[in-house]
C-alpha cells in the first residue's frame, strides 16, 4: 500500500488468483469424488457394512482375497455399529454419495426401493452375477416387485443366546418346544440361583415380538401397517414391566451404560433374544461361553421362526455396476470367503460356500446344529412383510420399551406413544 | 463489515498520494475520488471473494434450501413435496418434540447462570494480584479450549457412568445412583456439569472487564467506609454490567445450540442418540434424529427454523432488558 498504485494492482491480481485457485480446487475435489482414480483402468468401489470389530477383521481378509483375484478393482471400506450405520448411510445417500455396495437387510428394501437401490437383474443377465446355487430359496429373499435389490450372503434365525455356565448353574436345559411358562420359570431360576437377571430386555426386541405374534396367527407388520392391536401390546409390556421390577430382566439403566457392548457379554443378564450368528460376536466380546437355546412357544410346537438374511445391495448411483456385481458374486460364491467369514453373517447362502466351511470350533458348530434343529423340527415358516417405515418402528419399539423399563412411562402411555409413532412412520 | 475492510487501508493510501497535490487538509476533487473509490471497492471485493463464495455456497444457499424444505415433506431420497405448514403443526402436537424443548430449556436455564456465576467467581479471585497468577489463569482457562471436543465428551461419559469415579464417590456417601449417564433424570446434569466446567471463555472476558474498573472508585469507597460486599454490588457489578450482558447473551445462544456433547454423552456408538428414555434429548438431538434417523428432512428443517426464531426472540428480549440493568458510562473515559 505504501508504494501506491503499482503494488495495489499487483495485490488485486493476487487476490483474484487466490480466489480462482480456491474455486479451482473445489472443482478438482468434486471431480475426484465421483472418479475412479488413476488412469490405468483401476476402479475403486466403496463397501460399507454394520457390525462389530471382529466382523471387520474377517471382511478385510476377504477383501484382500478379492483384490488379489481382481487387481483392477480396489475396495475402500467403512463400518459402523448398526444404528450409526444407517444414519451415515442416509447422509451419504442424500448427498448423492452412497457407498457403491453395502450390507442390507429385508427391513430396508422397501424404504430404499425407489431411489437408492440398484436392480441387479441386469448384471445377472450380463453374466457378472450368478444367482444359482443358493440354499433354501434364498435367491428370492432380496426380490421386491420383480426387482433384485439384494443378494443374501447368509441366513440366520432368531434364538435365545445363553450364557452357558450361568444356565448350567441354574440347572436349566431348554428344549425345542418349551413354552413361555417354562421360560418365565427359567428366568426366575437364573435370577434366584445365579444372582443375575435372566434376560437383557426382550420386551423391546421387535423381531422377538414378531415371533410371539406369529405363534398366535398374527405378525408385527401387514403390507401397510401394524399387525397387532393396542390390547396385544399392552399384555406384552405389562408382563415386561413386572419382569423389570422383579429383576427377571436386566436393569435398563445398566444396559444403557455398557453400550455398544451387549448386556449378555457384559454379564448383566444370563440370556438374550437375538440372531443366532451373534454368538460369534459375543464370544469375541465377552469372557464366558455362549450357546443357543430354542425360542419358547405358545402351543408347544410353533416358534413362528423364519429365515432372516443379511444381504449385499448395490447403490443406484454407482458408476461401476459391473465391478460391484463381480464383487457381490465373489463374496457370495467364493469358497475361501466362507472359510474366513465362518457363520459371522449367518450360515452361508450358497451351497458352494456352505460346503466349503465345515465348522470345527464349538461356537460355529453350535450355530450349524441350531439351524439344523430348526429344519428338523419343521418350525420355519415364510417371512411376513416389512413395509416402508419398518426400520423406524423397530427403533421406536426398542426406545419406548426402554422407557417403559426405566419407569419413565406407564404401560398405557408407552403403548399409545408406540402406536402414534408407528402410524406416522408407516404412512410416510 | 465490507466497508470497514475496504476503507481502512484505502484511506491511508489516498492520504499518502494526495498530499502533494492538495496539501494537508484540502479534500481531493469529487470525480477523482469516485473513480478511485470504485477501483478500491473492486479490490476490496476481490480480496473478500473467497469469503463471499464460501458464504454463498456454504451458508446462504443451504439456508435458503432449508427454508424451502421446512414447508415440504422431504425424505432425502424422493423429491420434496410442498405441504405448507404441516411440519410446524406436527411438531407442536408431538410429545417428543415438547419433551426436547423442556430438556433444552432446563439445560439453558440451569447451565448458563451456573456457568456464569462460576466464571465470575473465579475471575474475581484471579483479578487479585498474587504470586503465580499467570499459571492459575492458564490452568482455569484450559478446559474451555478442549471442552468442545468429542474426546472430552467421551471422557465425561466415562466419568459419570455406572461404577466410575462419580458413582463410586457417591457410594462412599451412601448414595447409589447407578451412574448418571444411564439415568433419564440425572444425565442432563452431567451435561450441565460439562458446560459449567468450560467456564474459561466467559471468565477471561469477566477478567478483562474487572481490570477496566478504575481503582479510584474503590479507593473512594474505602474512604467512605463501604465494605467489600457493598463495593461489589455498588461498584463492580454496575461497572462490569456491559461485559456481563455480553456473556449472558453469548452463553445463552451457545447453550441453545448444544449438540455434540449431548449426542456423545447420551448415545455414542450403537446406542439411542438421546440418552436413556430421551433423558438428554436436547432440541438439536431430536432434530438430528428426525433428519437422519427417521429420514424426515423437511420436518428437521422446520425444527431448525423454529430454533432460529426462538433464539432470535430470546436475544431480542435480552437486548430489550439491558436498558434496565446494563450500565454504560456516558462519554467514556
Amino acid at each position: 500500500m505504501q508504494q501506491g498504485k503499482g503494488v495495489e494492482r499487483r495485490a488485486v491480481l493476487k487476490a483474484a488468483g487466490a480466489s480462482l485457485a480456491v474455486t479451482g480446487l473445489g472443482v478438482t475435489a468434486t471431480a475426484c469424488g465421483g472418479g475412479s482414480g488413476p488412469g490405468d483402468g483401476t476402479v475403486t468401489i466403496r463397501y460399507a457394512w454394520w457390525g462389530a470389530e471382529d466382523r471387520a477383521q474377517r471382511i478385510n481378509k476377504t477383501i484382500d482375497l478379492f483384490e488379489k483375484k481382481y487387481p483392477k478393482i480396489k475396495v475402500k471400506t467403512d463400518f459402523q455399529p448398526y444404528t450409526d450405520f444407517w444414519k451415515k448411510f442416509n447422509t451419504q445417500a442424500s448427498g448423492g454419495n452412497p457407498p457403491d455396495v453395502f450390507q442390507n437387510a429385508v427391513g430396508f428394501l422397501r424404504k430404499y426401493d425407489a431411489n437408492v437401490l440398484l436392480d441387479l437383474h441386469e448384471q445377472v443377465k450380463a453374466g457378472h452375477l450368478r444367482m444359482e446355487g443358493f440354499r433354501a430359496g434364498l435367491e428370492k429373499f432380496g426380490e421386491i416387485d420383480g426387482k433384485l435389490l439384494g443378494v443374501p450372503v447368509g441366513s440366520n434365525s432368531m434364538a435365545l443366546v445363553i450364557d452357558k455356565p450361568v444356565y448350567a448353574r441354574a440347572g436349566i436345559n431348554p428344549e425345542m418346544g418349551w413354552t413361555w411358562d417354562d421360560f418365565d420359570e427359567a428366568m426366575a431360576r437364573v435370577r434366584d440361583r445365579t444372582g443375575r437377571a435372566g434376560d437383557s430386555g426382550m420386551y423391546g426386541v421387535m423381531y422377538l415380538y414378531d415371533l410371539y405374534l406369529r405363534q398366535n396367527g398374527k405378525a408385527f407388520f401387514t403390507e401397510d401397517g401394524l399387525g397387532f392391536t393396542e390390547g396385544d401390546l399392552t399384555r406384552w409390556w405389562t408382563k415386561a414391566e413386572k419382569g423389570v421390577r422383579s429383576g427377571l430382566f436386566a436393569d435398563p439403566k445398566k444396559v444403557a451404560q455398557i453400550k455398544p457392548k451387549s448386556a449378555l457379554s457384559a454379564e448383566l443378564a444370563g440370556s438374550e433374544f437375538t440372531w443366532d450368528n451373534f454368538t460369534v460376536r459375543y464370544t469375541s466380546e465377552g469372557r464366558s461361553e455362549y450357546g443357543l437355546a430354542p425360542i419358547p412357544t405358545t402351543d408347544g410346537k410353533r416358534t413362528g421362526q423364519y429365515l432372516g438374511s443379511l444381504m449385499l445391495s448395490a447403490s443406484k448411483r454407482t458408476q461401476h455396476p459391473v465391478e460391484v456385481a463381480k464383487f457381490i458374486d465373489f463374496m457370495v460364491h467364493d469358497p475361501e470367503v466362507a472359510t474366513i467369514m465362518g457363520y459371522d453373517r449367518g450360515v452361508p447362502a450358497t451351497t458352494a460356500q456352505y460346503e466349503a466351511y465345515r465348522p470345527t470350533d464349538p461356537v460355529n458348530k453350535a450355530i450349524a446344529a441350531y439351524e439344523e434343529s430348526l429344519v428338523k423340527a419343521g418350525v420355519l415358516e415364510p417371512i411376513t412383510p416389512h413395509p416402508n417405515g419398518a426400520d423406524i418402528c423397530e427403533a421406536a419399539f426398542l426406545r419406548i420399551g426402554e422407557e417403559l423399563g426405566l419407569g419413565k412411562r406407564s404401560v398405557g402411555e408407552a403403548v399409545e406413544q408406540f402406536f402414534n409413532e408407528s402410524k406416522t412412520a408407516l404412512s410416510s | 463489515m465490507g466497508t470497514a475492510v475496504t476503507h481502512a487501508p484505502a484511506t491511508e493510501a489516498r492520504a499518502k498520494d494526495s498530499e502533494p497535490r492538495h496539501g494537508p487538509g484540502t479534500p481531493p476533487r469529487p470525480a477523482d475520488l469516485k473513480r478511485r473509490g470504485r477501483r478500491e471497492n473492486l479490490a476490496g471485493y476481490l480480496f473478500m471473494s473467497p469469503w463471499i463464495a464460501g458464504f454463498l455456497l456454504l451458508t446462504a444457499g443451504p439456508m435458503a434450501a432449508s427454508l424451502y424444505f421446512a414447508f415440504t415433506d422431504y425424505n432425502l431420497f424422493d423429491a420434496p413435496r410442498w405441504i405448507g405448514l404441516d411440519n410446524f403443526s406436527e411438531m407442536l402436537g408431538d410429545p417428543r418434540w415438547r419433551h426436547s424443548v423442556r430438556v433444552t430449556l432446563w439445560y439453558v436455564v440451569v447451565g448458563t447462570p451456573v456457568k456464569l456465576l462460576v466464571a465470575l467467581g473465579v475471575a474475581l479471585l484471579l483479578a487479585q494480584k498474587r504470586r503465580g497468577q499467570a499459571f492459575y489463569r492458564a490452568a482455569f482457562y484450559a478446559p474451555s479450549l478442549i471442552g468442545a471436543s468429542v474426546s472430552v465428551a467421551i471422557v465425561w461419559k466415562a466419568i459419570f457412568s455406572d461404577d466410575a469415579i462419580v458413582d463410586r464417590t457417591q457410594k462412599v456417601f451412601g448414595i447409589d445412583a447407578g451412574g448418571w449417564t444411564g439415568d433419564p433424570d440425572l444425565i442432563i446434569y452431567s451435561l450441565v456439569a460439562l458446560t459449567v466446567w468450560q467456564f474459561g471463555a466467559p471468565m477471561v472476558i469477566f477478567l478483562a472487564g474487572l481490570k477496566q474498573v478504575p481503582r479510584e472508585l474503590y479507593e473512594a469507597a474505602d474512604v467512605d467506609g463501604a465494605g467489600k460486599l457493598r463495593q461489589f454490588w455498588k461498584i463492580t457489578l454496575p461497572m462490569i454490567s456491559p461485559v456481563l450482558f455480553f456473556n449472558v447473551l453469548l452463553e445463552t445462544i451457545h447453550s441453545f445450540q448444544i449438540f455434540s456433547s449431548a449426542y456423545i454423552v447420551g448415545g455414542g456408538a450403537g446406542g439411542n442418540a438421546c440418552g436413556p428414555a430421551d433423558g438428554s434429548m436436547v432440541y438439536t438431538c431430536y432434530l438430528y434424529v428426525q433428519g437422519f434417523e427417521n429420514s424426515r428432512m423437511g420436518l428437521a428443517s422446520a425444527m431448525a427454523w423454529m430454533l432460529l426464531v426462538a433464539v432470535a426472540l430470546v436475544t431480542a428480549v435480552l437486548f430489550w432488558s439491558q436498558k434496565r440493568w446494563v450500565h454504560y458510562e456516558e462519554g467514556g473515559r
